[in-house]
């Protein structure tokens, strides 16, 4: 255990599932709000401790607990969906539920933060498990699982031939009005607009989703407002667009205070929120 | 005589149905054998070894049992196609062992690929000090005050031995790691710690049977005090801050009890969820037309049959269910779709 400051303290817990074991800070607020925990999850960078850092200050002025997973590379090659080769899901919910009988205050839904290939684990978490999650924030995700069953899974919630592809469309199904019911806040950087390495490329997916990760973006939030509303639900989904910021987590939580608004739970003031 | 035989209750094995018993409670014996209801106390000695060699302790371990040696057990009836038939009866001059979790009776049928049942001399039925006898009933809990408000997610099969067990297991596996607090329940049945140790080691909240209830078997008890057996263990469930329960309903579908409860309106009101487990394709599509009969429909098929890829795709294209293997069972992403289909996820969060 060490101080991140004078009364906000960083421990490191490292629990056991049966998909494998997962490390993560917990930041601990001396003060605590009684807001539920946020999660912050890292990219396929797994800057674990830069998040930390970027995280740390809000906690303690918040009063609210952020816990930081570190999604090794050596353990978790593959992190950022649950699928047959790897089950990041079960980690993180091992962790939760770990959590939660070691301190009370860790228990019930979390507010879950992703950045890249963390926003894409966050969103399919919230997917499976959105009794889990409180608020859902996504950063600058590479793509998204759509919430359309006429397209298969990874893509969308639907089947095909391809082995388990019944099995995650059942587990999807069940849970999707929960799902669409969640307050989901997704962010991009206007200068995020590369096609980088890390960015998933191939012809289907940016004819489905589009070619940079600012069009990607806006086709999830139109995709799930008429998800929601084919369900009869008010969906509550915003898109704020972060004026001048590239792919950098760093740059993305700093910028206008980010990390603040999402600790705080209060609205972004960007004129490009829609 | 009967100072001595209360002193031998001390060495005495004390079977897994008595657990709930207050020893401290027995101030004498009688031999009014012919007077003895279902979940009367016995004591007996053991005569003669067949079919069970061990009887399950209330430690929780099994015990060899020697020819010469005091158990304690319950008068109780037995439903194992199996193993026995056997009815509540108790012959002075010899009864049978019936359940290695402490059941003595008198053996009416019997599967031909086993043995005899291990023989039994009555000793004594025991009574309190007011000469009342002691029976399991007066050890059940306590009622709470609270109505049985809890999801439960039923498990139903075709037979003993068809994966019940295992899917009531797996699945409380699957909701615990999901999060939610469980209740593993065995509904019906003779009791017997196997299935209940097996409920335990899954990490769930809270694991009952039916002689929590009182009843060391619900074969020829009347439904209704089946019923408010099975009541009395899901208000606990709730009253001890369980989310969701699951509960195994032993044997299958045409079995005496199981046939009734699946015919009466009381399981459907109860029911947030189905799995029904079974052996093969022709099995659970037999299953799933006799639940059908009575308005039900499994969410899931399961047991032996999942082991079998040519099996399932046959039980699929018949029925139209989803079979689920015991790993998927126990997978949280799989569970958590039980549970929110039962509403717990919304008991959770609250």
């Amino acid at each position: 255990m060490h101080q991140a400051d004078i009364r906000t303290f960083i421990t490191t817990n490292t629990v056991a599932s049966p998909a494998g074991s997962l490390s993560a800070r917990v930041i601990r607020p001396a003060d605590l709000s009684g807001e539920p925990p946020v999660v912050a999850l890292h990219g396929i960078s797994r800057n674990a401790d830069e998040l930390v850092t970027l995280f740390a200050p809000e906690a303690h002025s918040s009063g609210r607990i952020v816990i930081v997973p570190h999604f090794a590379e050596a353990r978790w090659p593959h992190f950022q969906r649950p699928c047959r080769a790897a089950r990041p899901d079960q980690a993180l919910l091992a962790l939760l539920n770990h959590l939660a009988v070691i301190d009370p205050a860790l228990a019930g839904p979390v507010d879950l933060f992703g950045h890249s290939g963390g926003a894409q684990l966050a969103h399919r978490f919230a997917m499976l498990y959105p009794n889990r999650v409180g608020r859902l924030h996504l950063a600058a995700a590479g793509w998204y699982c759509l919430p359309d069953t006429s397209m298969a899974y990874p893509y969308g919630l639907g089947a095909d031939k391809t082995p388990d592809s019944l099995t995650w469309a059942r587990r999807h199904a069940q849970a999707l009005a929960t799902y669409l019911r969640l307050s989901v806040h997704v962010y991009v950087g206007t200068a995020d607009d590369g096609r980088d390495e890390a960015l998933r490329q191939n012809t289907k997916l940016d004819q489905l989703q589009g070619r940079t990760r600012i069009d990607r973006a806006a086709h999830y939030v139109d995709r799930f407002r008429a998800a929601a509303r084919a369900q009869g639900i008010a969906p509550d989904i915003s898109l704020t667009r972060l004026p001048g910021v590239a792919h950098d987590v760093g740059q993305a939580l700093r910028h206008d205070n980010l990390a603040a608004h999402i600790t705080q739970n209060s609205i972004l003031r960007f004129s490009a929120v829609s | 005589m009967t100072q001595t035989l209360i002193a031998a209750l001390a060495d005495a094995k004390w079977t897994f149905s008595t657990r709930r018993v207050d020893c401290g409670l027995v101030a004498g014996t009688d031999t009014n054998f012919a007077a003895a209801r279902p979940g009367d106390l016995i004591l007996a000695q053991v005569d003669s070894l067949g079919q069970h060699k061990r009887v399950q302790l209330t430690t929780g371990r099994p015990s060899f049992i020697y020819p010469g040696d005091m158990i304690v057990l319950a008068c109780g009836a037995r439903y194992a196609p199996d193993q026995f038939e056997g009815l509540a009866e108790i012959d002075p001059a010899g009864a049978d062992l019936l359940a290695g979790g402490g059941c003595i009776g008198r053996l009416v049928a019997r599967n031909e690929r086993i043995k005899s049942a291990t023989r039994l001399l009555p000793m004594a039925r025991l009574l309190d000090a007011a000469g009342m006898p002691l029976n399991l009933d007066r050890f059940a809990l306590p009622a709470t005050g609270r109505g049985p408000d809890i999801p439960v997610i039923f498990v139903l099969g075709t037979a003993m031995n068809s994966g019940k067990t295992l899917a009531t297991a797996q699945l409380s596996l699957g909701l615990r790691r999901a999060g939610y607090k469980v209740a593993a329940l065995k509904g019906t049945g003779t009791g017997a710690f196997g299935d209940f140790n097996e409920y335990a080691d899954t990490g769930a909240h809270w694991v009952a049977d039916f002689t929590d209830a009182g009843m060391v078997t619900t074969y020829r008890e009347p439904l209704e005090r089946v019923k408010q057996g099975l009541d009395l263990l899901l208000c606990h469930a709730a009253d001890r801050g369980c989310d969701i329960a699951v509960m195994e309903v032993a044997d299958g579908l045409f079995q005496r009890e199981t046939g009734a409860l699946v015919a009466d309106p009381w399981l459907k009101q109860r029911m947030s969820g189905l799995v029904f487990a079974c052996g093969d394709a022709v099995a659970a599509a037999g299953g799933v037309a006799e639940l059908a009969r009575h308005g039900l429909r499994p969410d899931a098929l399961t047991g032996i049959l999942s082991c079998s890829p040519m099996a399932v795709a046959e039980a699929e294209a018949a029925t139209g269910v989803a079979v689920l293997r015991k790993s998927d069972l126990a997978d949280p992403a799989e569970a958590n779709v039980f549970a929110l289909r039962a509403g717990a996820g919304s008991r959770q969060a609250a």
